[in-house]
């Protein structure tokens, strides 16, 4: 009985040991997953500033625009919100175009005040015809192939299908929008105005229409960022301010401009969103008297924020950055 | 001779206008505070429509119902004066509550207030109540605090969570010693361990206190106890955390899409509980129902009401009949609560007699009303006038209801709790996901 006691705690150790480790590896698989999703979104952000120099301040709520799309278009037609991508990605690249040709562009001539106010009064001119046309309801999909649906990997860690499909869709727009910039004789027209656009001008590149281009693929990666995001987030005309807030973050802590360092950053950002469910898990597998009744679930945002302010103080040009 | 006739021309036409808003108080305005847009608009057009239903009755003569608001079409005791109501929107935003109920009072010069679902609005409301000495009804918050505060001007009719978190436990007990209708007793360990989580306003967070203190007390000590923001988009790390230790039973509160956005959290990440309960609120709104359709099956919620109430009491089987034809919907708790508050407030008047604050304080001070004339299953309304409790309707009690699927493929809410009160056999373990 003796000798069993200490062999007995020891294998009870190890027990709770595997069942923290497999705690932590589901946070950290969810919140890549995640973080896929946060990078598309910021990816929009980061065309957009690394070509123009010009923050958009309503990046928010073309995604929200293109969570509405997406809902619309699956409840309007009778059919899978997956069909809404592609609605979304159309429909937000109209709206940059239209946005750099109605706005932007007479914003261009201005002081940069006038930039940054220019793109705020937009989001909120977008968000409040959003709560007029749409309500001020949250609004969710309900029905489709991937909603709900989800599969066990390995030691139960469970994938969402819907996040699944975020992840992989985010990949492949990461992917294009690399080869694009760096393969294509479009890209190196964009990335020559991004660097020098009066030289550009002289060497007979149309940066207008770059400009207008850049604004069309950023709107069109949020726009469908959103479209996919509502097959698990409810949509109301307030939620682009969360996003709009995290894709700053993430685009500060990849880098003003950076296309992998969004990638990167959005990863990072998704792990910091899931910092909850790690401490949880060390609290309970561990027992330690003091951590317990600490509410970390409600600053759960917080980290990504601590990090977006420790990286604007220490390294303003971020991890991946090369705009100054 | 002109300028004599100015001065009595003058004075008549002083009384005339001193006399319009005089003859206007034949009407007895409330002031209606409700969420109808936001999160929980679902359930403030539930409340309102609650509400509408007691007005209609109580200005109105209804010889058929058994209640005696029916049979007086208006306040009788103010010569037959007609009750009106103004509804406002406080989109579950306490500040913007308490500018409310200060325009209510002073632009619109209501007699009182009803409202406001919101604990945390309820709250701020009845601070403003309190400070110009309005009389307030609350009909469908339940913070314990609220009635702790020695508000004299407010009264609360439904019973509060430490009441209704006392039933969840007893039933709980219960079904660890067969007392449960078709269930033979379950050892406790399948019960355990209790994970919580709460949205983290006044209601929710005094929710989460509620069942800690209760469940220690009771051997059903939550292992992980979660408090979110009932505006979170997402709750998939929260959902994580609730998972972790394998719970048996889940226990919740949330207020509307959080409480939809919960159960499909749970579905995707395949969560295996044996008992899933929710505190009334998003657990019994239309939209859960409407959005979660046969996912829904087998989860509890503390509840009020059930249009089953009717098969047991007359009075509840017509008032859900006027209910659905006005709305097309069965009462939910919600709608009966605000019902029963608004009728509360009919008979408060009926005895003052009087709009005068001083005189309705006094009136629901004493007021007692029969269990007969109420369509909620409770012992009556009396509210407490001393003690910590103040203002509390001490005769309210709870009930739990579990979501069913009847043989016509339609879910109701079927009552297990109070245990003679059962309408049906108790689903255990819930089926899934």
């Amino acid at each position: 009985m003796l000798v069993c006691l200490p062999l007995n705690s020891a294998s009870k150790a190890d027990i709770i040991m595997d069942e923290l480790l497999l705690q932590i590896v589901r946070a950290v698989v969810s919140g890549l997953m995640m973080g896929l999703v946060f990078g598309l979104v910021a990816l929009g952000l980061t065309i957009i500033f690394g070509v123009m120099d010009i923050v958009n301040f309503a990046h928010g709520e073309f995604l929200m625009i293109g969570m509405y799309a997406g809902l619309l278009t699956a409840t309007g037609f009778k059919v899978d919100p997956l069909v809404g991508l592609p609605v979304g990605a159309v429909f937000g690249f109209l709206l940059g175009v239209m946005c750099y040709y109605g706005l932007v562009r007479f914003l261009l001539r201005g002081p940069v005040a006038a930039q940054l106010f220019g793109t705020f009064g937009l989001m909120l001119f977008l968000r409040n015809l959003a709560l007029l046309i749409m309500g001020a309801d949250p609004r969710s999909v309900h029905q489709g192939i991937l909603v709900g649906k989800s599969f066990v990997l390995g030691p139960d860690i469970i994938i969402e299908m819907t996040k699944l499909a975020a992840g992989i869709l985010s990949v492949v727009a990461f992917i294009s929008m690399w080869w694009l910039l760096n393969r294509t004789r479009v890209g190196m027209a964009l990335t020559a105005t991004a660097l020098d656009a009066q030289a550009a001008r002289y060497m007979g590149i149309p940066t207008e229409k770059m400009n207008a281009l850049a604004w069309g693929l950023g709107g069109a990666t949020v726009a469908m960022a959103g479209a996919l995001l509502v097959n698990f987030w409810p949509v109301e005309p307030n939620v682009g301010l969360l996003f709009t807030m995290i894709a700053f973050a993430t685009v500060a802590l990849g880098g003003f401009g950076s296309i992998s360092g969004a990638a990167v950053a959005g990863l990072i950002v998704g792990v910091l969103i899931n910092i909850a469910p790690i401490w949880d898990a060390i609290n309970l597998f561990t027992g330690i008297e003091g951590l317990k009744g600490l509410q970390i679930h409600q600053f759960k945002y917080s980290f990504v924020y601590l990090t977006y302010f420790l990286i604007m103080v220490f390294r303003p040009r971020g991890l991946f950055g090369w705009k100054h | 001779m002109q300028r004599k006739l100015w001065i009595p021309a003058l004075c008549i036409l002083m009384v005339a206008t001193l006399a319009i808003p005089a003859m206007a108080a034949e009407e007895i305005k409330i002031g209606l505070i409700y969420p109808m847009t936001g999160g929980a608009a679902a359930e403030g057009k539930e409340l309102r429509d609650g509400a509408e239903l007691a007005l209609e009755i109580a200005n109105n003569v209804r010889n058929d119902l058994d209640m005696a608001m029916a049979k007086n079409g208006g306040i009788k005791s103010l010569g037959g004066a007609k009750v009106k109501i103004i509804i406002q929107d406080h989109q579950g935003n306490p500040q913007l509550g308490a500018d409310l109920a200060k325009k209510l009072i002073q632009d619109e010069k209501v007699v009182g207030i009803l409202g406001c679902y919101h604990s945390a609005v309820t709250k701020t409301v009845a601070a403003v109540a309190d400070r110009f000495g309005v009389p307030m009804i609350n009909d469908s918050s339940t913070s314990p605090a609220l009635t702790k505060e020695g508000y004299k001007w407010f009264w609360r009719t439904t019973p509060h969570d430490t009441i209704f978190t006392q039933d969840l436990f007893v039933f709980l007990e219960g079904l660890t010693q067969g007392k449960v209708r078709g269930v033979k007793a379950v050892d406790k360990k399948e019960l355990l361990p209790v994970v919580v989580a709460c949205e983290k306003t006044e209601w929710g967070s005094n929710v989460e206190a509620a069942i800690k203190e209760i469940g220690k007390a009771t051997g059903f000590e939550p292992q992980v106890s979660i408090l979110y923001a009932a505006k979170a988009p997402d709750l998939s790390s929260e959902v994580q955390s609730l998972l972790a230790p394998k719970p048996g039973t889940m226990l919740f509160a949330g207020y509307g899409a959080d409480a939809i956005l919960m159960i499909k959290t749970l579905k995707s990440q395949k969560a295996k509980p044996r008992v899933v309960w929710g505190q009334n609120a998003g657990f019994e709104s239309p939209e859960f129902l409407s959005s979660l359709g046969d996912d829904v099956v087998g989860i509890l919620t503390r509840t009020v009401f059930s249009p089953r109430v009717g098969e047991v009491k007359k009075v509840a089987q017509q008032v859900n009949d006027m209910y659905r034809a006005k709305t097309g919907r069965d009462l939910s708790g919600a709608s009966a609560r605000a019902f029963t508050a608004f009728q509360t407030w009919i008979y408060v008047l009926e005895k003052a007699g009087s709009t005068k604050p001083e005189d309705i304080q006094k009136a629901a001070n004493e007021i007692k009303i029969d269990a007969a004339e109420l369509i909620v299953p409770w012992a009556g309304i009396k509210f407490t006038t001393s003690g910590v409790d103040i203002g509390q309707n001490e005769l309210g009690t709870g009930m739990i209801g579990q979501y069913q699927k009847g043989k016509d493929g339609k879910i109701t809410l079927e009552i297990v709790y109070p245990f003679e009160l059962a309408t049906a056999d108790m689903i255990y373990p819930i089926k899934g996901w």
